[in-house]
């Protein structure tokens, strides 16, 4: 029985690949799989290789595996170039220019068939856009999937936006590609998949969860520039805020979104941008004013490959240090960084009430491979969602206030917050040193005291962050530490130790700032040896965690700073060597 | 009307002469007129002598970074518009750091009534060019004379297509004060370039300097601030500067179009978790 496959659709950019390659992919969802897609794109519209990788597992899955077991390819040149990476019995199909051909041996040991599927929806449909739904037909056919769950997804996506016509003539396309499919292979190579309920799961991005997570939040402002792997964010919420009368602007720069989340935070509003690489950098000088003004705001970054304009299309973790260190002067901040879609909905929940709880900027930190593709997951929960705004004062609360000092020195370095229209609370947010009052104040004794009480607002935020998970046993010969999108690959890796006989386990940082030194050291206890898996060329984590422990032990990194994501033999490897 | 007084929080510290007192007392005099709540005034400053103008003017304000006057003010007024934001800046805070965030402003027309106090030079810094300092002029950064041209903010605004287009001069409180009030009246976007010596580091563009050189567009009884080929010609006149109400148009406001409903204050909203209308659109991932 097959519990475990995964789908590559490959192509030329242009060729409908990630369309194809999503529809998929709520269709192993609806056959009650779980589902995990990759994206591979260059950073144009028209013109390159290009690829998606849809998976489907019966087990949870968070990511790639190591084999590829179909390929569907809209082109030549792209069937050459991943021909190699089909397993032993892998299925392909491929269509491409007439005169092209793949050289005969490359397909030595997989199921090749050519597939002209241009040529056919040319001539049976009128149009070769059709080709992706006799794609998607020849699949179901292979797959042996239920072509009515198809048809329904099709007047889903269809019907509403384009009318009966249009989804009369998709479905008979996928009927076609799926008898086609049957004459091509002659009945011989299928992989037939076992159909379970569906469960309620749903299938969704790293950004279209954050960016439901801010509307179940009670974001109402989001300001932000369009920047690849990020700008997902605030186009899925362009559709939604205003409904619940919230208000997106796109602005002239990153500089200008979060200065104008700020600004609408310190009028009250939840406020939030986006970025990623180079937009990130733009927004450090108004990182620093949230940090002084005690604004509360939230910034989603989705990494991306760097330095520089980079790699826009792929990802990367090398922006971590960025956000923990970055800006000029000293403030309190926090970063969260959520590993699941799952995590992306709750921690951007949580980062709007530790914004407002400690009145400064929170980070939710992800990276490309999270925020572009999709994965299967357990319906999120809207009506467990709790709003806690921490100090903010209502317009009663100041009708008796003598002296009301937004900046008031107190215990736990947090003072309540008063916003534009109450009587009774007339300040100024100060990107000047300041006094109680918010009026700039250079006095040294007033610096010392003001300094101290921003600093220690985070002194006991510990046990309000997301705590770090433990995947596995206390007590393991081989421990990974890693944040985000990389679990995948390292829960897949342990499965591999096991059988390999290696006892591994995985702590999971879901808070990177404040750093959970406490956490980190009671789990460097428990393994004998220790692995830092990140997506960066220096090893960000680990010196962070250098940075936290003092004196730490050994620390071994396994880095990739290529243009792909972590596979799970990637970090198998490195593992067993270590252990040789 | 309410007494000027009731916006004044302390006394200045610029320096004796500075064009900025003027602008002050413009202000107070404008909110004043207005009958203005000091509580629903906000008032945004850049980074320049200006810069300290909202901790001498009473009401709710936020001294922002040098250059970001206007993606602040614009985050406050379409979080509560029912607030009167007023963002005052420098020449340079306003047309050079800023000078991306003034365009687009503009060209959003949203309701922020912009004060720029324009000195012509970087003061706070001690005297270096700025983007309105003339060509030639001998500063701290450029002691052999600035090669660059100058440029204009209200032409700018002009051609962002502003709809409150106004010059006022630091020696003349009461029209400028009016030039204010005006702008604060105005729907969507009205700038107010001021000439405000700096009488410290700027010994060209002095009060008297830009007595000679100023032409009230008031005085000429067949001006009409709705023309713009008028208006293009109040703003080209070689060696003359034109104040007063330069050009008007009446247009939609930023906020209006952007907001749900322009009526309610989103940051003043009681924040509900509303999981039906959630799980709704969550049905679309299923």
């Amino acid at each position: 029985m097959i519990k475990d496959l995964s789908v590559m659709i490959a192509g030329i950019a242009g060729d409908g690949v990630l369309f194809t390659g999503n529809v998929l992919a709520r269709l192993f969802k609806r056959h009650g799989w779980e589902a995990a897609t990759y994206r591979d794109f260059p950073s144009n519209i028209r013109g390159e290789a290009t690829s998606y990788i849809i998976r489907a597992s019966l087990d949870k899955i968070y990511g790639l595996s190591d084999r590829l077991d179909i390929l569907m390819s809209f082109d030549c040149e792209a069937t050459i170039s991943h021909l190699p990476e089909i397993g032993a019995g892998g299925i392909v199909f491929c269509d491409g220019k007439e005169d092209a051909e793949v050289p005969a041996g490359a397909s030595r040991g997989k199921a090749f068939h050519k597939f002209p599927l241009r040529a056919l929806a040319r001539e049976h449909f009128g149009q070769e856009i059709y080709k992706n739904m006799l794609a998607l037909g020849a699949l179901a056919y292979v797959l042996d999937l239920d072509c009515t769950v198809l048809d329904r997804i099709i007047a889903e996506m269809f019907l509403k936006k384009k009318g009966e016509e249009i989804v009369r003539k998709n479905v008979e396309a996928a009927a076609f590609g799926y008898h086609k499919a049957g004459e091509i292979t002659s009945g011989k190579d299928r992989h037939p998949l076992t159909r379970r309920p569906d469960r309620g799961r749903i299938l969704i991005s790293g950004d279209e969860a954050i960016a439901f997570g801010a509307l179940a939040a009670g974001c109402r402002y989001f300001a932000a520039y369009p920047i690849c792997p990020a700008s997902e964010i605030y186009q899925w919420l362009t559709r939604y805020l205003p409904e619940f009368n919230g208000v997106v602007v796109q602005t002239e720069d990153e500089i200008s979104a979060l200065n104008m989340a700020v600004g609408a935070a310190f009028a009250g509003a939840r406020a939030m941008t986006c970025t990623s690489g180079p937009g990130a950098s733009l927004m450090m000088e108004a990182f620093s004013l949230a940090g002084m003004a005690e604004t509360p705001v939230v910034i989603a970054h989705v990494q991306r490959l760097g330095p520089a304009t980079g790699v826009p299309t792929k990802t990367q973790q090398g922006d971590v240090l960025q956000w923990i260190f970055g800006s000029h002067g000293e403030f309190p901040r926090i970063v969260l960084a959520p590993g699941t879609v799952g995590e992306c909905f709750d921690l951007t929940v949580l980062a709007f009430n530790l914004a407002e709880k400690y009145q400064c900027p929170v980070i939710v930190l992800t990276e490309l491979d999270m925020g572009q593709n999709y994965r299967t997951s357990k319906a999120f929960n809207p009506a467990g969602v709790r709003i806690d705004r921490g100090k903010l004062l209502g317009r009663d609360d100041l009708l008796q206030a003598h002296d009301y000092r937004r900046y008031e020195f107190t215990a736990d370095g947090v003072s309540p917050r008063a916003l534009p229209s109450f009587k009774g609370g007339v300040h100024i947010a100060e990107s000047l040193e300041h006094d109680e009052h918010g009026y700039r104040d250079e006095n040294d004794a007033n610096r010392i005291r003001m300094m101290e009480k921003r600093m220690r607002k985070l002194d006991r935020a510990g046990r309000d962050l997301a705590p770090p998970r433990l995947w596995g046993e206390r007590k393991a010969e081989a421990g990974f530490i890693s944040f985000g999108s990389t679990l995948g690959a390292i829960l897949e890796a342990r499965d591999k130790l096991r059988e390999k006989n290696i006892r591994s386990n995985f702590l999971q940082l879901r808070t990177l700032w404040p750093f959970p030194a406490a956490a980190v050291e009671k789990f460097l206890e428990g393994c004998e040896k220790v692995f830092i898996v990140e997506n960066n060329y220096s090893g960000q984590l680990a010196t962070l965690i250098k940075s936290q422990l003092s004196p730490c032990r050994e620390l071994r990194s396994i880095v990739n700073y290529s243009t792909r994501a972590f596979l799970p033999g990637e970090i198998v490897r490195p593992v067993q060597r270590a252990f040789r | 009307m309410r007494e000027k007084q009731a916006f004044h929080r302390a006394a200045p510290t610029w320096c004796p002469g500075c064009g900025l007192y003027g602008v002050f007392d413009a202000l107070k005099r404008a909110a004043a007129a207005l009958d203005l709540e000091p509580e629903n005034l906000v008032t945004v400053t850049g980074i320049g002598c200006h810069g300290r103008m909202n901790n001498y003017f009473l009401g709710y304000g936020f001294h922002s970074l040098h250059g970001r006057t206007m993606p602040v003010a614009t985050g406050i007024k379409l979080a509560n518009p029912g607030l009167r934001v007023v963002a005052v800046s420098g020449d340079g805070d306003a047309y050079s750091i800023g000078l991306g965030h003034f365009i687009q402003t503009v060209r959003k027309n949203i309701g922020i009534t912009y004060i720029v106090s324009d000195n012509r030079l970087y003061a706070l810094t001690q005297g270096q060019v700025s983007p309105t300092s003339d060509f030639g002029a001998v500063t701290l950064s450029t002691p052999f004379g600035s090669k660059d041209f100058p440029i204009d903010g209200p032409t700018l605004a002009f051609a962002a297509g502003g709809t409150f287009i106004a010059r006022g001069f630091s020696g003349e409180v009461p029209e400028l004060a009016s030039l204010i009030e005006r702008g604060l009246r105005h729907k969507g976007f009205s700038l107010i370039n001021v000439l405000s010596p700096c009488v410290t580091h700027n010994k060209l563009n002095t009060y008297d300097w830009f007595r000679k050189h100023i032409v009230h567009l008031g005085d000429d009884p067949a001006y009409d601030p709705r023309d713009r080929g008028k208006a293009w010609a109040a703003l080209s006149q070689p060696e003359k500067i034109a104040t007063g109400l330069i050009y008007q148009e009446d247009k939609h406001g930023f906020e209006e179009l952007m907001l749900t409903d322009p009526r309610r204050a989103i940051g003043l909203e009681e924040l509900r978790v509303e999981a039906g209308r959630l799980d709704k659109i969550m049905e679309k991932f299923r």
